[in-house]
């Protein structure tokens, strides 16, 4: 393959490559350098050396932040359990299967706002979880669910799998359907029931689609901001229950104006987002080898 | 009901659990739609209910027992909806079109042509994946304010979602599907690159293009943290910014609030309704891995 045209590629490349620069490379270079200024986004930074990390590493909230943000990531293994689970279910030929599927792919259309509303007075104090579980005889008093430390990150985590299955079960199911139905006769032939088929079969075969929903769930676990915002009442919840990292470098940067010490706090997001991503590389070189 | 199938005795029982087994399925199908479905539902039944209705009672009351469309009229009254859904459509089909056309722009000789550097502005591009977006949001804040001037517009919300690596790296992976032969005998024929993208490449992957199109759309309609700080005048809000104006709005109004809610979601459920066939099609070849 050799080219007589040499500025071509250059050209077809040249819009993205812009919009890269002016909104990613720069956008690292000034938080990079925001992180050692004390700024408050409307005078011009000040050059404070390395006190806002000094400032990070001594506060408590960040850790609980970074802490929750970690937490966050155990959505990602449930969600795609789940999703794999329900991708077999709706695999069957059934009459009327169209009309489930697109149901469960409400909550992905929906928002995450909406999502959070609508969730958010489900759990109110006199909301309808309370009144089901006081009506059974679950409970005899209705509990303060988003006011409890203990429930707040739990429920927001509830809330993105909630959303993600039907989401990601769309994403396994159209791989399910790309196996070749002659490797599932093989198994039946070898003496597989339906649970060994799927474990032998099915579960490499959708290798591929494990590995891209695990990357773009774990990425957005560790950004999540949404829910928490909608759900605490843009508080973070008490005690800080809900603050994930990108919740506190919102209120340190766009409530508080520390843009500064914010930046130091993307420093960090990108920091740990770029260990999970290298460790979650790893994994994926590792299923790739042994496939 | 797999244990009613099986008490059924003697030569009866594989007939009776083939009939039986479908129920199962459709069982099990319904309790998981109810869970998926369940809080829009009762968004929908609160919003039509009265005020003599109960929304808060032990057991709950499900069904409005004065329907009414007053909580609607309401929220109309106060909020402008109908420009929230016109602006998120303003922004999403044009993120959509021009960040789809950025992507197969690029995905191309990344895909099928050699040059200097390919590899480099390859894992370049790739490597923005994993920034996060947030990371980029005070100067980007900063930017749209002193560089480019469209705090509390529209355009703020465009122009920095052109790029998605991602897109690039999907519609890269569609493209190398896609065999030299077809592009060669345009070459001998004497057509340019742009020719053979725009012509012969594209058509061929527009299963691909359909599924990040779509990708893209959601999570441009569904995008609120960006734009919550860029818009704050009404008239100029998406629906997730609009919502929130909604909850602080009415705030223990939680009738007027899910009539809110229910407007805005009914229809993007509807839309996708209509598109899940090309969804699912597209899913299928994009991610292949």
């Amino acid at each position: 393959m050799t080219r007589r045209l040499s500025l071509t590629p250059y050209l077809f490349l040249v819009p993205a490559l812009a919009l890269v620069a002016i909104f990613v490379i720069y956008p690292i270079g000034a938080v990079v350098y925001y992180s050692f200024t004390e700024y408050d986004i409307i005078t011009t930074p000040q050059w404070v050396g390395l006190k806002n990390y000094e400032h990070l590493i001594a506060d408590p909230t960040f850790w609980k932040a970074l802490t929750n943000s970690v937490v966050y990531l155990v959505a990602t293994p449930i969600v795609i359990v789940l999703a794999i689970l329900l991708a077999l279910v709706v695999n069957r030929r059934l009459p009327g299967i169209s009309l489930f599927r697109a149901l469960y792919f409400v909550p992905a259309v929906s928002g995450s706002i909406a999502i959070g509303i609508s969730w958010r007075w489900l759990f109110e104090r006199n909301g309808m979880i309370n009144s089901i579980l006081i009506s059974t005889g679950i409970l005899h008093e209705p509990v303060q669910w988003l006011t409890n430390p203990d429930f707040v990150l739990p429920i927001a985590i509830m809330l993105t799998v909630w959303a993600g299955i039907g989401y990601y079960a769309v994403i396994f199911l159209a791989g399910l359907q790309n196996i070749p139905e002659e490797l599932y006769d093989a198994a039946r032939i070898d003496g597989c029931n339906d649970w060994q088929k799927h474990w032998h079969v099915s579960l490499p075969g959708l290798r591929p689609q494990i590995v891209f929903v695990a990357v773009i769930s774990a990425l957005a676990a560790l950004k999540v901001f949404d829910e928490i915002y909608v759900l605490t009442n843009h508080t973070g919840g008490v005690l800080e229950s809900g603050t994930t990292i990108v919740f506190y470098l919102w209120r340190q940067a766009f409530v508080l104006s520390h843009a500064g010490y914010a930046s130091a706090i993307a420093i960090a997001l990108l920091l740990v987002t770029l260990v999970f991503s290298i460790v979650l590389v790893r994994v994926l070189e590792r299923g790739t080898e042994a496939a | 009901m797999t244990a009613a199938a099986t008490r059924i005795p003697g030569a009866g029982r594989a007939r009776a659990r083939r009939r039986l087994e479908p129920i199962f399925w459709y069982i099990l199908l319904s309790l998981v739609a109810v869970v998926t479905v369940f809080p829009f539902a009762w968004m929908l039944l609160t919003s039509l209910k009265g005020p003599t209705d109960e929304i808060f009672s032990v057991p709950p009351q499900l069904l409005p027992g004065h329907p009414t469309l007053a909580n609607y009229g309401a929220v109309l009254d106060q909020l402008p909806v109908p420009k929230f859904f016109l602006n998120s459509i303003i922004v999403g089909v044009a993120v959509t079109i021009l960040n789809v056309l950025v992507a197969a722009l690029a995905a191309y000789p990344l895909a099928k042509l050699r040059f200097f550097g390919r590899e480099a502005i390859f894992y370049l591009l790739l490597g923005t994946i994993i920034v996060p977006a947030q990371l980029t949001y005070i100067p980007s804040f900063v930017m749209a304010v002193n560089v480019f001037h469209y705090y509390d517009s529209l355009p703020a919300l465009i122009l920095p979602n052109l790029a998605s690596a991602f897109n690039i790296f999907l519609l890269r992976q569609a493209f190398r599907g896609v065999p030299n032969d077809l592009m060669d005998a345009a070459r001998m024929d004497g057509a340019s690159e742009l020719r053979i993208w725009w012509s012969i490449l594209l058509p061929v992957i527009r299963p691909s293009l359909a599924a990040v199109a779509i990708f893209t759309f959601v999570t441009s309609w569904n995008d609120f943290l960006w734009p919550s700080l860029m818009l704050h005048t009404r008239e100029g809000m998406t629906l997730p910014v609009g919502l929130v104006a909604l909850q602080g709005f009415f705030s223990s109004d939680f009738r007027s609030i899910a009539a809110g809610v229910t407007m805005t979601v009914v229809p993007i459920i509807i839309f996708f309704m209509i598109f899940q066939r090309q969804f699912v099609r597209g899913l299928a070849g994009a991610v292949k891995g």
